[in-house]
């Protein structure tokens, strides 16, 4: 019966909607709303690992979200300035284009979410206040480094020709970036579960979440997973920034602030180490967000806070939390 | 110390008398405000061992409710601003302790996301709410009596008693209010029993304490004083809006000020205002040097510009390697110096 409140949950909020809703909007609004959550998924994942198993909070989070973007900016801008590949109609080049900026923003965040566990996080494991405190410094430097380097304002990011327009299903219009951004995030979850599920290295990890000191007496150097689980979260954080920006088709330095909260608050919602819970969240979120914002406007933004303030007073470890 | 902080206060109480510009003025009232804001929060973070990144959001309840209830009730009158600062410190509590209630009971970690969720959730209401709260232009409530703008309290002992130096005190005096409250309060048992709840919960729980009630009452308290200094930078600046009252800036001066002066100490808040509210004014120069040494630079430029960055810098170095602050570094040596 617990096991099922959450999908239940779920239910409601994808088609109590319905009720106020015309069909066809309503599943423009659902494909919209399933993007956004699989972006902010995408943020979230990264946080939960890092927050999950090494019990870092890491509010520089979303400054590699903001360095991801605009290292896919960068990248993007200049492929298509040598070879003009993001406006040619070929789909190749178009592809080429993205994933290259996808390489190129994934390889940077993992040397910063290197840098950053090694000097930053790692004289302060175990205290949360200075983990606060110092992840906020670094993301102040993080940040106005972005400024200097790429300017203060805003930027538009060229959009690849073949992720432009939509598709015309049965009268309903659907956008390609947010289908792009449906299929990137359920790839990035099965990726998660498989590894953690598969491998060995998940194996270690998912054993060193439930009592780190007994996996170091098994020999094993924690250290080393940290600083990977780190990485590779960070990592996730630039991708989850670049196809933001992809979405939006701009760029802001202020971009992964806004983002991180979102990221937060879809942690708190799903429970912390858990995966699943987070893209449960996170669809959630994106969801409700979307319909709230169709219906009422102004409120769409209290939807979030609404969500998170009900799930926590009916399950304070969140929807599928341990509740350790 | 008791000299010095003595000393503090004459300095403040002296600065608009000895014929200071209204720059320095301005400067000092922004540097008392801001200690004050900076020791209540202080208690949550030094005292009470909460990161709370809500804390701006109350010291903006206490500055819209000053403004609402001044432009938003006919003509202002010394009942409108007494009643605007009753108001907020209500409203203030209240959300403290509903945030609290449901934040805390979670885990306390948690405390800093869902604080900073809601301080977001703020801004965008009264960016939001444009017909109450003047959108992004803010309101610039006008005073009553001898604060309004021209006010002449004629003349005394030969000083001309202008409106802003009826404000200064005004507002200087609540912030001293305050400080003593919170002096008060930290050494109060609640207050020793909030440091037992810091150092060890388990402990503090396993003798009894209900840990949870007195960390709400904390939030609670720290929440009003914030929602008194706002009122304070109402009546002051007399003008609020939702960047420079309730936004994550604010916050982020507050915990730069409160770090660089040392946690724990209540009157670091001093020193780390003192420096970055003096750094902020004269930053802004700074670039212009920049520009005046390195013409045509961009980089150079760039650099001079973004001065948060050494604040970053700045604020992790001093996290790593002093993380008592200057007030607990100074205390530490002195402490030392006794004992050998």
């Amino acid at each position: 019966m617990r096991r099922l409140a959450p999908l239940a949950i779920a239910a409601v909020c994808l088609f109590g909607p319905l009720a106020f809703i015309e069909a066809r909007t309503w599943l423009t609004l659902t494909i919209a709303g399933l993007a956004m959550g699989m972006l902010v998924f995408l943020v979230a994942a990264g946080l939960t690992l890092i927050f999950g198993l090494m019990d870092v909070l890491n509010f520089a989070h979303g400054a590699v979200f903001s360095w991801g973007a605009y290292v896919g900016f960068s990248v993007v801008a200049l492929v298509n300035r040598r070879w003009g590949w993001v406006d040619s109609p070929s789909l190749s080049q178009n592809a080429l284009a993205v994933l290259l900026a996808i390489a190129a923003a994934m390889v940077v965040a993992l040397g910063l979410g290197i840098a950053l566990e090694r000097v930053i996080v790692r004289p302060v494991y175990g205290r949360h206040m200075f983990q606060i405190l110092i992840t906020l410094g670094a993301t102040i430097v993080l940040e106005e480094l972005i400024r200097i380097g790429w300017g203060p304002n805003d930027q538009v990011m060229p959009v690849p020709l073949a992720l432009q327009g939509s598709w015309d299903l049965a009268d309903v219009i659907v956008l390609r970036v947010p289908v792009l951004a449906i299929g990137m995030g359920l790839l990035v979850y099965a990726g998660i579960q498989l590894v953690l599920a598969r491998t060995r290295v998940g194996l270690i990890v998912r054993a060193g979440v439930e009592n780190r000191e007994m996996v170091q007496v098994m020999g094993h150097d924690i250290h080393r997973y940290f600083t990977g689980v780190f990485a590779a979260g960070s990592a996730l954080a630039a991708l989850g920034g670049l196809m933001w920006a992809v979405f939006r088709q701009s760029v802001s330095p202020a971009m992964g602030g806004e983002q991180l909260i979102f990221a937060f608050v879809v942690v708190i919602i799903g429970g912390l180490g858990s995966v699943t819970g987070s893209l449960l969240g996170a669809l959630l979120v994106g969801l409700s967000y979307n319909y709230v914002a169709f219906l009422v406007p102004k409120a769409a933004i209290g939807v979030t806070m609404a969500l998170m303030v009900v799930v926590l007073l009916a399950r304070p470890a969140g929807l599928l939390g341990a509740g350790k | 110390m008791s000299y010095l902080r003595l000393a503090a206060l004459a300095a403040f109480a002296l600065v608009p008398l000895l014929g200071a510009s209204f720059q320095v003025i301005d400067l000092a009232m922004k540097i008392a405000l801001f200690a004050t804001l900076v020791a209540s929060y202080d208690i949550l973070i030094g005292y009470t061992g909460i990161v709370s990144f809500g804390h701006a959001m109350f010291f903006g309840v206490g500055a819209y409710a000053v403004a609402l209830a001044l432009t938003r009730f006919g003509a202002p009158t010394y009942g409108h601003l007494m009643a605007g600062v009753l108001a907020g410190m209500a409203a203030g509590a209240v959300l403290a302790v509903v945030i609290a209630t449901f934040s805390l009971r979670v885990r306390a970690i948690f405390f800093a996301m869902i604080t900073l969720a809601f301080a977001e959730f703020a801004v965008i209401l009264a960016v939001q709410w444009s017909e109450l709260t003047g959108g992004e232009d803010g309101l610039s409530p006008r005073l009553p009596g001898l604060l309004a703008v021209g006010g002449d309290g004629g003349r005394l002992l030969g000083v001309p008693i202008s409106s802003r130096l009826v404000a200064y005190y005004v507002v200087l005096a609540a912030c001293l209010a305050c400080f003593l409250a919170m002096a008060r309060f930290v050494h109060s048992p609640l207050g020793r029993t909030l440091q037992a709840i810091r150092d060890n919960a388990l402990r503090a729980e396993a003798l009894g304490v209900r840990t949870f009630a007195c960390q709400v009452a904390a939030t609670t308290f720290a929440s009003v004083v914030a929602t008194v200094v706002g009122a304070g930078y109402a009546v002051w600046v007399r003008y609020v809006n939702p960047e420079s009252t309730l936004g994550v800036p604010i916050m982020l001066d507050v915990l730069l000020m409160v770090i660089i002066g040392g946690i724990g100490t209540l009157y670091g808040g001093l020193v780390g205002a003192a420096f970055l509210v003096t750094a902020r004014q004269s930053l802004p120069y700074l670039s212009r040097v920049g520009a005046a040494l390195f013409p045509g630079s961009a980089l150079a430029q760039a650099l001079t510009e973004r001065w948060l960055l050494y604040f970053g810098v700045l604020f992790i170095l001093v996290v790593f390697f002093f993380p008592r602050g200057v007030l607990g570094t100074l205390r530490q040596a002195s402490a030392r110096r006794g004992s050998s």
